[in-house]
């Protein structure tokens, strides 16, 4: 019942989606560029797919960072045609979607502004779906303090920065620790946006990958601070969001885990990261290591989340699968333009 | 002086002599020892080459690898870490610790890396996503920073060796082609110099005999012409007298010329007086002759007195050589070796 | 007659054992060893991307020193000029003395060629780095150009 009016306001958004994910390579069109020896040839290749001409006002010497450059600009082109036609709480859904980036332009900003940047040479590097009108403006503070009044007032990340950030952390703490306290507390009020406006099938699967994204980030966060003295059982857990399959028995137990096995023991415990950590040691020989295993589960995830009907989350399903499409591309034209033919099957294909 | 090809402005002396066949010992001495330095340079310097050609190739690879391994690190990340890597650089931990190394005499740089494991600006980098690749990265970029660091030690030690090389090469043939020569030269013009000395004098000696003798030969006859014009009147009976005056006056200038060695001046003083006193006593000698005979002995006074200062130097000069230039010249050729010995 | 000239051939000799170590020229008056031990750091010319990896491995250093802000200098294209890479050469070559190596992408320095060409000194060693872009070509290195002039190769 409830996709019964859902064409009135998202039937047309939908489509598109759906026509997108089409667009998404598939396993043989992938094969194919493998098979490619210079990035010429997988220019060619690649125009026989959806991204067409891409690379075709282009002149001048091929190479990764380009064909990086255009596919992402593809990509963003298309989500902000999505996010122009939205409406509603898509509109809003979208707008969370964007905060994730919009933290990471903030704390580049702030970096900057810490470290007396020009701030005409950190735009650029902003990431595009992270933009908002006021982005510039940050650059405008001199010091701390009107900078952190500045990001309270100017930017819609206010609402993650009030409750848990003070004028003393931004000068004192690594850029990262308040790049990741952001993160938890925009995870937690994406969760709590999706509990409140989305109901049925929607709400499942959306709920399946945000609290993916919690505990993958929260399992990264365990490991990648396990030889870190500057960083307590304490802070860490004040970086994990408050959600996920891990939450909360086991956030305390990663928490204070020493070592890889600690760690691996605990996350192996939810059924479905059993594969995390197999072969994760090794991940030279082609095998995969965790940061793969977790693109390959969320891109199952993803590509579950299309075979419903009626649901916003598509957008999203849609967007992290482009993003691991043009990673995937840029990794196989990374291979080929680098030599290293025996890794370029490192890239993940689900579709 | 000029002419007789490039050698040094020196009087041809003995002294000047010893000083140069010491200095041309030395030379050769230095010459082959420096031979032996740059060959064992350019031995060290080939190796080096080798080395440094095979290292390059290597680094390479290795930097290859390195690239890759970033490019993993943005596969993983998902964007460009590059800027947050950036401006988190604080304090390098990746240092360089130069020593030196002797290697036949030079002294060859090598760097070694030091790493303080107690700096890392990049604890944080990565933590949310990717951290694991960035790490993996940094110990890939670590070891081909170490690559790079052999390589530029290598590097330094062939530029620097290149140099010396060069170098020793220089003075190598700088002796080899110009000081050996040159002294070679110089001793060869001292020696023709003292050779044509002797050989002046020993003209000159025989000049002045012959200049003597005709002298003598030409007061005999007068004599003989006196004595003859005498002899009407005198008869027979002094001519035994004269006879032996004669031979007095032989043996007189006999003795003189052997005593012209060792005071020419004296010699001709002498020579003078001999006639002189053998005229006494025939004292209405023909004017012209005498007056003719005084030019003679005036004009070889003039000259003997401008060449003997010059003359008795030399004699003086070679004596001392003869004596204290033994031990001289054994002192330079010491103080040569002593510079020899590296 | 010329003044007497007679080389005492000690000091002759004298002159051949000087100078056998070569000093940088830009502080005669250190010794070489003080010289050395102050160069301690790594200076980098390069793209972004091999700016990143080498500061990944920890050769960077950012001081408030007036002159000595960074060791390192990002090369983007289109953006870095010829002139500003100079500069940077100039800086981490002659006026900085606490850099031991230089790191230099190739193909930047082919933007710089003569003056990487005729560099000389010993100190700081300067090396041509391959980048992600521009594999390592032997042709264009400076000291391997020198190799193989020496060989006649």
């Amino acid at each position: 019942m409830e996709g019964l009016f859902f064409n009135v306001d998202y039937g047309y958004i939908e489509g598109v989606v759906r026509g997108y994910r089409n667009g998404l390579l598939t396993g043989n069109q992938y094969a194919n560029l493998t098979q490619c020896d210079t990035l010429q040839d997988l220019k060619l290749q690649l125009s026989a797919t959806d991204y067409g001409n891409f690379l075709a006002s282009y002149a001048g010497p091929l190479s990764t960072s380009v064909i990086q450059d255009r596919l992402s600009k593809k990509m963003y082109a298309e989500f902000q045609y999505l996010r122009s036609q939205s409406l509603g709480k898509l509109t809003k859904f979208l707008d969370y979607v964007c905060y994730g980036y919009m933290i990471d332009n903030v704390s580049l900003m702030i970096t900057g502004t810490l470290h007396d940047r020009d701030c005409a040479e950190i735009l650029p590097k902003c990431h595009p779906l992270g933009w908002f009108e006021t982005l510039p403006t940050l650059s405008i503070a001199t010091d701390i303090e009107s900078l952190y009044s500045t990001v309270l007032v100017d930017t819609p990340l206010a609402p993650f920065f009030k409750d848990c950030l003070t004028v003393d952390d931004l000068d004192d703490l690594n850029i990262e620790i308040i790049r990741n306290r952001l993160y938890k507390n925009y995870l937690e009020a994406f969760k709590e946006f999706i509990q409140k406006e989305f109901d049925g099938p929607d709400l499942e699967i959306m709920t399946r990958l945000l609290d993916f994204e919690a505990d993958k980030r929260v399992i990264n966060i365990a490991l990648n601070s396990l030889n870190n003295p500057d960083l307590s059982p304490e802070d860490k857990t004040s970086l994990f969001p408050q959600f996920g399959r891990l939450y909360p028995v086991y956030h305390k137990d990663l928490a204070l885990a020493e070592d890889v096995e600690q760690i691996k023991y605990i996350v192996e415990s939810i059924g479905e990261y059993l594969e995390l950590f197999s072969d994760g040691h090794d991940a030279n020989g082609g095998s995969k290591n965790i940061e793969d295993w977790f693109y390959l589960l969320e891109m199952q995830y993803n590509k579950n989340a299309f075979t419903q009907q009626f649901t916003l989350s598509a957008v999203w399903a849609w967007l992290r699968s482009k993003e691991q499409e043009v990673r995937n591309i840029t990794w196989i034209a990374e291979c080929i333009a680098q030599n290293q033919k025996n890794r370029i099957n490192n890239y993940i294909s689900v579709y | 002086m000029s002419g007789a090809g490039n050698r040094e402005l020196v009087f041809p002396t003995r002294m000047t002599l010893g000083l140069m066949k010491g200095k041309l010992k030395g030379a050769q001495q230095g010459h082959s020892l420096l031979k032996r330095k740059s060959e064992a340079l350019t031995k060290r310097f080939r190796d080096i080459t080798q080395r440094i050609d095979e290292a390059k190739r290597k680094m390479g690879r290795v930097m290859q690898t390195a690239a890759f391994s970033l490019a993993e690190v943005q596969y993983a990340t998902g964007d460009n870490i590059s800027y947050q890597v950036q401006e988190s650089v604080q304090k390098a931990r990746f240092q360089i610790r130069a020593k030196q190394e002797n290697v036949s005499g030079v002294y060859l740089p090598a760097f070694e890396s030091h790493i303080n494991e107690d700096i890392n600006d990049f604890k944080m980098t990565g933590l949310g996503r990717g951290g694991q690749q960035v790490q993996k990265a940094k110990i890939v970029y670590t070891k081909a920073v170490e690559t790079l660091v052999e390589l530029a030690s290598l590097q330094t030690a062939f530029i620097i060796l290149d140099e010396v090389i060069k170098v020793t090469n220089r003075r190598v043939n700088a002796i080899e082609h110009v000081i050996i020569p040159r002294t070679e030269n110089t001793i060869s013009y001292i020696n023709s110099e003292l050779d044509e000395l002797d050989r002046e004098e020993f003209y000159r000696l025989k000049k002045v005999q012959e200049k003597k003798q005709i002298a003598v030969a030409a007061e005999e006859a007068e004599e003989l012409a006196k004595r003859q014009a005498a002899e009407g009147a005198l008869e027979d009976a002094e001519t035994e007298d004269v006879d032996d005056e004669l031979d007095d006056k032989v043996e007189d200038v006999e003795g003189a010329e052997e005593e012209e060695d060792e005071a020419v001046a004296e010699d001709a003083s002498d020579a003078a007086s001999v006639p002189a006193s053998a005229s006494a006593s025939a004292e209405a000698s023909p004017a012209p002759a005498g007056k003719k005979k005084k030019n003679k002995k005036k004009k070889k006074k003039a000259a003997s007195t401008a060449v003997q200062p010059s003359e008795s130097e030399i004699i003086e000069d070679v004596e001392k050589l003869a004596g204290g230039a033994a031990a001289g010249s054994e002192d330079v050729l010491q103080e040569n070796e002593d510079d020899i010995i590296f | 007659m010329p003044p007497i000239y007679l080389t005492p051939s000690y000091i002759l000799f004298h002159y051949l054992h000087t100078t056998t170590y070569l000093q940088p020229p830009t502080s005669p008056k250190m010794s070489a060893n003080e010289a050395m031990a102050k160069r301690s750091l790594l200076a980098v010319i390069a793209d972004e991307d091999s700016v990143t990896g080498l500061l990944l491995a920890g050769v960077g250093q950012v001081l408030n020193e007036p002159g000595k802000e960074s060791n390192f200098l990002t090369v983007v294209p289109g953006k870095t000029t010829q002139e500003e890479v100079e500069q940077a050469f100039d800086r981490f070559t002659g006026e900085r003395d606490d850099v031991a190596i230089l790191l230099i992408n190739q193909h930047i320095a082919d933007l710089i060629r003569p003056r990487v060409d005729s560099y000389t000194n010993a100190f700081p060693a300067i090396l041509e780095i391959p980048s992600k872009d521009h594999p390592y070509d032997p042709e264009k290195d400076s000291i391997l150009k020198k190799v193989r002039r020496l060989f006649g190769e």
